[in-house]
């Protein structure tokens, strides 16, 4: 029981350490649900419902500033309890899910309070010059950040058992899971807050209005925006070309002067 | 780039990039999202071209701002970077603002485009082809998502790498010299904010279930809100986040730490949802 329970631990472990292996999509129910099989001696059952699961959280992609729910441990104490009990892929649904909202809860405790000190700790390196110091904050951030405290909640939740997780689910007020949505709505916008700051100004802020209201109002998709905005930006780049160069001629011969926009 | 020994990257490098580019990742947060990989992936590069400690500070600390793309792409914007720093160090007049521009220009673009296809269409792939088989319980289910999404996601960071030191080196370098770099830059922008409005409608979410008048009159206010403009709310709210952070130096932990509380807050009295 104990053994099971840490090699169920490592195996989310290695899920969440897809990030450290170029996004290769371990993490996915379908590999997670086939590794928490091994493990638990019936490989068959785990590619099946690790299937179902994967169907389940389709949506579930961290694209931009996005997170999905924490589907590792939901595909793996899932998986896990389905098999142990002898049911099938609905019964790893119906845990794997309250599961995933509770160990989101868990993860986000660690992207709000054990990140951003870290963050910090890679700017502080910077200033002293301390190469070596940024690639170990590398590594011990995204392991105490996410890596660590996803590992422990399947570990303990499977020694612990589905009874004692829903019992403490229930126990946890609405508006504190309900409150942690609400926020990650919010959250992107200090991400695009910061990328604006650096490159908007008084002269381009409409191109940012124009790529929200493409995707308002039209409904287009993040490729689409990018043609027309790529198309945009060729046709304002000639026009400002051929401009600078009337200039240049006008003023009896082309210099290579700084213009400022 | 005259007489003296000009400083140059070998392959060695720009492989050592390509390794550590797959944990870029590895601590996101949000923050800066992937900013600590990208200043741990680049620093081979800063190792090799600076012996001045100040200057290496100077690369460490570009190097840690803000950074999120499509991940298995990134060695394109991590190779053309690598050939501008090496630019830089040899060329005593190189803009070095120029080359966060440009990383900040092009990350935008390519995850439109990377999201799609590596998110959109690759991985669906994957999963059609794996889970037909998967769900009759076989284990080349697995194994064979895993193979057709990772063998030309991989393949293409590979591929990236040293076509986008490449591009930097040769193209790149051109346009610095013929003065095209600063229109470069231009268009850039204008393609790089349009992306980011997009997403920011995407992803930015505020609703407000809280309702006016009684009975069948009632409506919400973020139906009120989205008459005048659908997604009015994040808008304000993102232009304001920017305005806090560009103009009163708000800092983001206090942002994340307000976030929380709004949230907790809202959820709370059901005014947000």
């Amino acid at each position: 029981m104990l053994i099971q329970a840490i090699l169920l631990g490592l195996v989310a472990m290695l899920g969440n350490a897809e990030y450290l292996f170029g996004t290769c999509l371990l993490s996915r129910p379908l590999i997670m649900g086939t590794l928490t099989g091994i493990v638990l001696g019936d490989i068959e059952a785990g590619v099946r419902i690790g299937a179902t699961m994967e169907l389940a959280f389709m949506g579930a992609f961290s694209i931009g500033a996005s997170i999905p729910p924490e589907m590792i441990s939901g595909t793996v104490l899932g998986t896990a309890f389905a098999i142990t009990t002898g049911s099938g892929p609905e019964t790893a649904l119906a845990i794997g899910l309250p599961v995933a909202s509770l160990v989101l809860l868990a993860k986000n405790f660690g992207m709000v309070f054990i990140l951003p000190p870290f963050v910090h700790k890679a700017d502080e390196c910077a200033k002293n010059d301390n190469m070596q110091g940024i690639a170990v904050v590398h590594y011990l951030a995204g392991f105490f950040g996410v890596n660590l405290i996803i590992g422990l909640c399947v570990a303990i939740g499977y020694y612990v058992g589905s009874p004692a997780i829903e019992a403490f689910l229930s126990i946890i007020p609405e508006w504190i899971s309900k409150g942690l949505e609400i926020t990650m709505g919010l959250l992107p916008a200090i991400g695009f807050g910061l990328l604006m700051k650096m490159i908007m100004n008084k002269a381009n802020a409409c191109f940012f209005i124009l790529g929200f209201a493409m995707s308002v109002y039209f409904n287009l998709p993040g490729t689409g925006i990018a043609i027309l905005g790529a198309i945009l930006a060729i046709v304002l780049t000639q026009i400002k070309r051929s401009q600078t160069m009337q200039t240049a001629v006008a003023q009896g011969g082309y210099t290579d002067d700084d213009e400022d926009f | 780039m005259t007489t003296k020994t000009s400083k140059k990257l070998e392959r060695k490098q720009l492989m050592s990039v390509f390794w550590r580019s797959f944990g870029l990742e590895w601590d996101w947060n949000y923050e800066r999202q992937m900013n600590i990989g990208y200043c741990y992936s680049m620093l081979p590069v800063i190792k090799k071209l600076y012996d001045d400690p100040a200057e290496q500070e100077a690369a460490m600390k570009r190097h840690l701002e803000f950074f999120n793309t499509t991940p298995q792409l990134a060695t394109l914007i991590l190779g053309i970077t690598a050939a501008m720093e090496e630019q830089n160090a040899n060329d005593p007049d190189f803009d070095t603002q120029s080359i966060n521009d440009v990383k900040v220009s092009l990350m935008g673009p390519l995850a439109g485009i990377g999201d799609s296809f590596i998110w959109g269409t690759l991985r669906i792939i994957a999963t059609g082809v794996g889970l037909s088989l998967a769900t009759q319980g076989n284990i080349l289910g697995p194994i064979l998502f895993f193979l057709i999404f990772n063998i030309p996601a991989q393949g293409l960071r590979y591929y990236l790498m040293g076509a986008g030191y490449k591009l930097g080196s040769g193209f790149l370098a051109t346009l610095q010299k013929s003065g095209w770099m600063e229109m470069l830059t231009y268009g850039a922008s204008v393609l790089g904010l349009t992306v980011i409005g997009g997403m920011t409608a995407q992803n930015v979410a505020i609703n407000v279930p809280l309702a006016i008048g009684a009975g069948e009159e009632a409506t919400t206010i973020g139906d009120i809100c989205n008459t005048i403009m659908p997604g009015i709310l994040p808008l304000l709210f993102t232009f304001g986040i920017y305005y806090l952070l560009k103009f009163r130096n708000v800092k983001t932990t206090t942002l994340l730490v307000v976030f929380i509380l709004i949230g907790f807050a809202g959820a709370f009295f059901g005014i947000l949802g």
